[in-house]
This record gives structure tokens, sequence and C-alpha cells, in this order.
């Protein structure tokens, strides 16, 4: 069963929507003719192989001067070096650390608090009197 | 005996018309242009050049507003296509290939030229060569009113309609998916038959 579907319609292939309008083809078709002149080919081909026989650059907005490039690069590479040399000592840093955390500080053991006797004194005789 | 009924092919619609073949007469011969091309050969490149740049052109020109521009994509696309040939397979067709550089380089000049001189567009609407219809005011009026379309627009149409390119083809030559390429014909179509229908009746 084929449903007939108001919003979609089938159109061929080829493109041809049948809104397509001879006048306006045609009056397209005489604009946008290509020159027809075998001269016309032969001399922009010349030109073509011209320019790459030359070995000319296109200049594209994202090409940059050769000497800009190398400058780039190396400061690039400096920084590079530098990011490098922080990112090793950070880490040093962080192994020393998780060793201290496993085998404790280097320089003593656990701390022994002394509470004082009179403090302890005081707390008793505070909650006898405050029953 | 059986009698054989020859009848002549049906003739083609209005809007229709018969679609230009791109794809060479031999295509290996085209593969062996293409690689001998990749290992240096000039006159290989050469050879491509001459067998390629009438399509090249139209895809340009569908693109841009003027035959110099269409005349400057041509030979930028030709350019990045032998820096880039390295980098194409054989086993592909080499004018695909080559048709969406030329539409890269053509959108690239179109986006100069719109920030460039984007007020005086439809004075640099020109064309080299002149033919005695030319000041006819359908023609006249008509390339006016090409230049005033959205640039994509105006590419879908002629690459349509004058190039005989599919929607498809045009999809991936523009960038755009393939209903977009539709939708852009119908817009543009109606447009220009908007235009035409003004100067059929005039008030």
């Amino acid at each position: 069963m084929i449903y007939d579907r108001p919003s979609l319609r089938l159109v061929p292939d080829d493109g041809d929507d049948g809104d397509g309008d001879a006048t306006l083809t045609n009056t397209l078709r005489a604009l946008y003719a290509a020159p027809e002149s075998a001269g016309y080919w032969s001399a922009l081909e010349r030109r073509i192989m011209d320019r790459i026989a030359r070995g000319e650059t296109l200049d594209a907005w994202w090409s940059v001067p050769t000497q800009w490039a190398r400058l780039g690069l190396m400061a690039a590479g400096f920084a590079l070096i530098v990011a490098a040399s922080l990112f090793l000592r950070s880490h040093a840093e962080q192994r020393q650390m998780a060793y201290d955390s496993v085998l404790g500080p280097a320089n003593g053991g656990p701390t022994l608090a002394i509470r004082d006797a009179q403090t302890e004194r005081q707390a008793t005789i505070n909650y006898i009197n405050g029953r | 005996m059986t009698a054989i009924a020859l009848r002549p092919a049906p003739a083609p619609r209005a809007g229709t018309f018969i679609r230009l073949v791109t794809t060479p007469d031999r295509p290996d011969d085209e593969k062996a242009l293409v690689l001998s091309a990749q290992r240096g050969e000039l006159e290989a490149f050469s050879e491509l050049v001459r067998r390629h740049q009438r399509r090249a052109y139209a895809v340009a020109r569908a693109i841009v507003v003027t035959h110099e521009d269409a005349e400057d994509a041509v030979q930028d696309a030709f350019l990045h296509a032998y820096r880039a040939l390295h980098r194409f397979l054989p086993d592909q067709a080499f004018g695909a290939w080559l048709h969406r550089i030329v539409s890269n380089a053509s959108l690239d000049i179109t986006r100069r030229r719109k920030v460039r001189d984007a007020d005086d567009l439809p004075e640099t609407v020109a064309s080299p060569f002149r033919d005695p219809a030319e000041s006819d005011e359908l023609r006249l009026r008509l390339r006016d009113a090409l230049a005033k379309l959205p640039v994509r627009q105006r590419s879908v149409i002629v690459l349509h309609d004058v190039e005989g390119f599919k929607h498809s083809e045009i999809g991936k030559l523009l960038g755009i998916p393939e209903g977009t390429a539709r939708s852009d014909l119908h817009y543009a179509r109606s447009a220009l038959r908007a235009l035409l229908q003004q100067l059929r009746s005039p008030q």
C-alpha cells in the first residue's frame, strides 16, 4: 500500500524538479557560455603551465613568510623545553611527597601529647559540680 | 522476416538538456597521465589541463561573477592540483577531485571579492564574449538579477541548468547537503522566473 504524504513528493534523480523554464535555461546558457575559440583554451593552458614551470606559489591567507615561520618554530621549541623542565620538576616533587606520606617524615616519629594533670583534675571537679 | 521500426529519439522536454560527459574516453589513459604527472612529467599534466580546463572553467564560472574571476579560479585550481597531486589516488576520478579544488578556489575568490568591492558588484558583471544579442533587455536584466542572488543559489542554478550537474554532485562541489542544493535551485528559479514574468507582461 502506498501512502501519499502531502509533505513529501518523489522527484526524479536527474534533479529536474519540473519547475524549469526553457527561456530562463536558454538565456542562462547563453549568458554562461564558455569561450569557444580553440586559441583561447590553448592560451589558458599555456598560462597555467607557465605558472607551474615558474614554480609559482599561491599566497593563501594562512601562508606566512618563511622567516616568520622559522622564528615561530624556534619560539615553540623553546616553550616546549621550558614546559618539559617544569613538568619534570613538579613530577619529582610529587614523587618525594608520595614517599614521605608512606615512610613518614624524615625527622621525627609520632608526636606525643602530654596532658596537663591540672586540667584533668579541674575537669573532674567540674563534672562533679555539674551533677 | 521481422520489420524493425526505427523511431526517432524523443525530443528533450523544456528545461532538460543533454548532460555533458566529462569522463574521458579512455579512463586508463587518464590514470596513466595522472601517474606520469605524479612522477613529475609536465607534459602529462599539460594534457590533463587540456582535457579538463573547459569543464573547470564552467564550474568556476557558475560560482564567481565575472569571466576574469573564473579564469583566475581555474588557474589557481590547477596550481593547487599540481601541488597536491602526490596526495591524489590515481584510482579516483581526476575530474571530480579537480572540480572540488576549482569550487574551493572560486569560493575563495568570491569571498575576497565580497570583502573588497561588494558595492560595485553589478557593474563588474561582464563577459568578454560580446554577441549581438547582448543588448537584449532580458539578458541584461537576468544578469543583474543573477548578480543579486546569493552566491550559493546562483552557483546551484548555473551548475544544474547550464552545466548539467546533478544535485548530489552540486552538493559535493559546494559542500552542502543534496536537499539544500535542491531547495536552492527552487528558490533561484522562482526569483529569476518572477523577473521573466515582469519582462513578459510589462504594465
